[in-house]
């Protein structure tokens, strides 16, 4: 019995060293969270069906028949894939046996298709429960190895004929076999696994280590891209990927550097690398690894660097800088570094349009509080008040018409869509207005209104109308000796809406005192809103008009517009 | 009974005013004017003893006014404001008093009790008003404002007081004396002109009796010996 033992043991010790070989290719690419894919399934046949195959040639003869290690190749192959892959390894092989003849050749077939069968069987109750892990255990592939070469002895006695030599071959062969088959699939099972547990743990490790440095980086970026954050984020990413060097640069000038070199790479000076310049024009990576294209350093001979990776940093699509990771020239640059160094520029870019769109969140909402703010105007409530005061002594009934419209425009300042509004809510909007104003001016006042009635449904940013018309009196016709008048145009021209306010006093001046937060904030909203659109522009001819003109192109309109 | 002039360009507030000294009967209102321009001439015309003018008003306000009234016509002045930060500096011009809009009429009647107290004391009002910076002149259109810096010098003629600017000349109705006391670098070198020191360009004696100015824009200006010496010493020459 010893006899065949050994030999069988050399067998298997054979087999595990083409299954580390194996593990140690390209071809072997198992992972944790991957199932084999339809290639890989392919591969797995391929080298399965050869080791199967391998182990009946290597095999002791035996009183006519092969002791052998022909069943690990189809129970590993099915653990690994499935009960499709295990039977059809264990098939060919089966067939193969076959082929070589002798009293058990039906028999061997037989079992060792059966064997593949029972392979896929338990892997594949195994991965569809709870305990996909054990699937791949080495426990699992000696238990399973162990069941499934009993079975075959018993196939053999049950299918070889005469039965006396089938007998007398299974006490030969039986317990060398189970032993070494057994112990072999196992330690077959627990290279395979090994292998796969270090690739998910480089695979963790880098994972784990960009986490690390989102998580340390994202207060920090929070406050933008600037000189007093670059330092830190340079030393943070050097701190973590270990790299001989690390540099931020905006797009004009070295914002922070840290490490070797560090005393002739000084933050503040202009960018002088080629490589950096390149990277920032094209946006794309630069990779000089220091073998087929070094990297020199522009400032100094002595400079210990001589490989790097400039990643550029984009927002949106423009390049706001780039992040430099150096590596001596006595060090290879290595090539995980290389990854995670392209993440981390694509993290950091993220994590800066995220605080570019806070920004530009926040200052909308700042313009809408300080519009809101401007619309509930103490001084126009105040003016109001008085105005219908003293219009109460005269009119009663016009007074009681002028509160109505006072309230009207209040509500409607608080009801209104913070976004977008059609064209007639905000002439209506700006008709409340101008009923106050009107009773406030007199005769001073008056107002021309022509729209073209299809832009009614044309929407534009909520507040827009009102604040123009509002400086066109404040500014405009209150200025003037004479009465005076607002005309608020708005008309389709060439491929784009014009919205005018205009008055005849003509006395708009550039920076009006504190006053003009209206307009400006008109200006940013627009611009904001409304794609391409130009913003604001004003035309004055001095005591003779002033005329605010707002032009969107339709493209720019927002959805929905008419 | 005090006559009072009101002056504001918001008809409204005016017409509040009015009513409530209206319902007073110790004070006639005697103008309305809805603008500075408007005002100086009712002032002159009517010569109240009390304005109430509105600060904020259109091309001049409430402050330049004042600044353009003769002080042998100045009324006892009355600021009336929406403004709260334009009453403080009211009160810094040391008007009589101020009043905040809408006006309440118990703040009147303090109001014009003060102004009957300091008139029955014989006071005559004079305020430290600002230099004028736009001079209100006739045109066919209207009213035209001059800037004060532009004007060369100023002539009195039989037809009017003319501001010389190189603009052209302007008819304003302000008095040559005013513009002499509230102009910066205006002063008096003949008994009918002023001239602006900043557009002096060169300064020559005609004849022994007589030395001329001439402006930037090449008006000549007469210069008398009686104010020779101090226009030397102004010019530093």
């Amino acid at each position: 019995m010893f006899k065949l033992l050994f030999p069988l043991i050399q067998v298997v010790s054979f087999f595990l060293l083409v299954a580390y070989v194996y593990c140690k290719s390209p071809a072997y690419r198992l992972r944790r969270s991957e199932l084999p894919g339809p290639g890989q399934k392919l591969a797995l046949f391929v080298f399965f069906t050869l080791i199967s195959v391998g182990g009946t040639y290597l095999g002791v003869k035996v009183q006519g028949a092969i002791a052998n290690a022909r069943a690990i190749g189809p129970v590993l192959a099915g653990l690994i894939g499935g009960p499709v892959l295990g039977t059809g390894v264990g098939l060919l092989s089966g067939l193969h046996r076959y082929s070589f003849g002798g009293f058990t050749a039906l028999a061997c077939s037989i079992s060792t298709t059966l064997e593949g069968l029972v392979g896929g069987l338990v892997g594949l109750y195994l991965q569809r429960s709870t305990l996909q892990d054990r699937a791949l255990s080495p426990l699992t592939a000696g238990l399973t190895m162990l069941a499934a070469e009993i079975l075959q002895m018993l196939i053999i006695l049950a299918v070889a004929r005469p039965f006396a030599d089938a007998w007398a071959l299974v006490r030969v062969i039986g317990i060398p076999m189970i032993l070494a088959n057994s112990c072999g699939a196992a330690l077959f099972m627990s290279i395979l696994r090994d292998r796969r547990d270090i690739y998910d743990l480089a695979g963790d490790a880098s994972t784990a280590r960009t986490l690390r440095i989102a998580e340390r980086t994202l207060d920090l970026l929070g406050k933008g891209f600037s000189r007093e954050v670059a330092p830190r984020l340079a030393t943070i990413i050097q701190e973590e990927t270990d790299v001989g060097a690390v540099a931020i640069t905006d797009r004009e000038r070295v914002l922070a550097f840290t490490g070797l070199g560090s005393e002739h790479h000084r933050p503040g000076t202009p960018i002088m690398s080629e490589a950096t310049r390149k990277a920032i024009a094209t946006g794309e990576v630069v990779f000089l690894d220091g073998v087929k294209e070094p990297y020199h350093c522009t400032l100094d001979e002595g400079c210990p660097l001589g490989s790097a990776l400039v990643v550029p940093l984009l927002v949106g699509h423009d390049v706001i800088g780039t992040i430099k990771l150096y590596e001596k020239a006595s060090k290879r640059f290595l090539s995980i570094n290389r990854t995670l160094g392209e993440g981390l520029a694509n993290l950091l870019a993220s994590q800066l349009a995220r605080a570019h769109y806070q920004d530009q969140k926040e200052l909308l909402v700042l313009a809408e509080l300080k519009l809101a703010h401007a619309q509930i105007n103490p001084h126009f409530l105040f003016n109001s008040l008085a105005t219908i005061q003293s219009i109460m002594r005269r009119d009663e009934g016009r007074a009681r018409a002028l509160l109505d419209n006072l309230a009207d425009f209040f509500r409607m300042n608080l009801k209104r869509n913070p976004e977008l509004s059609t064209l007639q809510e905000e002439l209506a909007h700006v008709n409340a207005y101008l009923e106050i104003e009107k009773a406030r001016y007199q005769d001073q006042l008056s107002v021309v209104i022509d729209v073209d009635p299809r832009l009614l449904a044309f929407r534009l940013p909520t507040f827009t109308l009102q604040p123009l018309v509002e400086n066109a009196i404040k500014h405009g016709v209150a200025e003037m000796l004479e009465p005076g008048t607002v005309g608020i145009h708005a008309y389709l021209a060439g491929s784009a809406v014009h919205i005018d306010v205009e008055d005849d006093g003509g006395s708009f001046k550039a920076s009006p005192r504190g006053d003009g937060l209206g307009m400006s904030i008109v200006d940013r909203r627009v611009r904001n809103l409304l794609q391409d659109c130009p913003g604001l522009t004003v035309h004055c001819e001095p005591d003779r008009l002033t005329r605010v003109s707002l032009v969107i192109p339709c493209a720019a309109a927002p959805a929905g517009a008419a | 009974m005090m006559r009072a002039v009101v002056v504001d360009n918001e008809l409204n507030a005016r017409e509040g005013l009015e009513t409530l000294l209206a319902e007073r009967g110790d004070i006639a209102v005697v103008g309305s004017c809805a603008n500075a321009i408007q005002a100086l001439r009712t002032i002159r015309a009517v010569r109240p003893e009390i304005l109430f003018v509105d600060i904020h008003m259109p091309k001049v306000d409430g402050f330049q006014l004042v600044a353009m009234i003769e002080p042998e016509l100045m009324p006892c002045v009355v600021f009336v404001t929406a403004h709260e930060e334009h009453a403080l500096k009211a009160f810094d011009e040391n008007a009589v008093d101020y009043l905040l809009k809408p006006v309440q009429a118990g703040r009147l009647e303090r109001t014009i009790g003060k102004i009957r107290h300091y008139l029955g004391e014989g006071g005559k009002p004079v305020y430290l008003s600002p230099a004028i910076e736009r001079i209100p002149c006739v045109c066919a259109q209207g009213t035209k404002l001059v800037n004060a810096e532009d004007v060369e010098a100023v002539c009195s003629g039989e037809t009017g007081v003319h501001l010389l600017t190189a603009q052209g000349e302007f008819l304003t109705e302000l008095t040559l004396t005013l513009l002499e006391a509230k102009v910066p670098r205006m002063v008096r070198c003949h008994k009918q002109y002023l001239v602006n020191l900043s557009h002096v360009d060169v300064i020559g004696r005609v004849d022994p009796a007589a030395v001329q100015l001439r402006t930037r824009s090449g008006f000549q200006v007469p210069v008398t010996r009686r104010y020779l010496a101090g226009l030397k010493e102004r010019l530093g020459i």
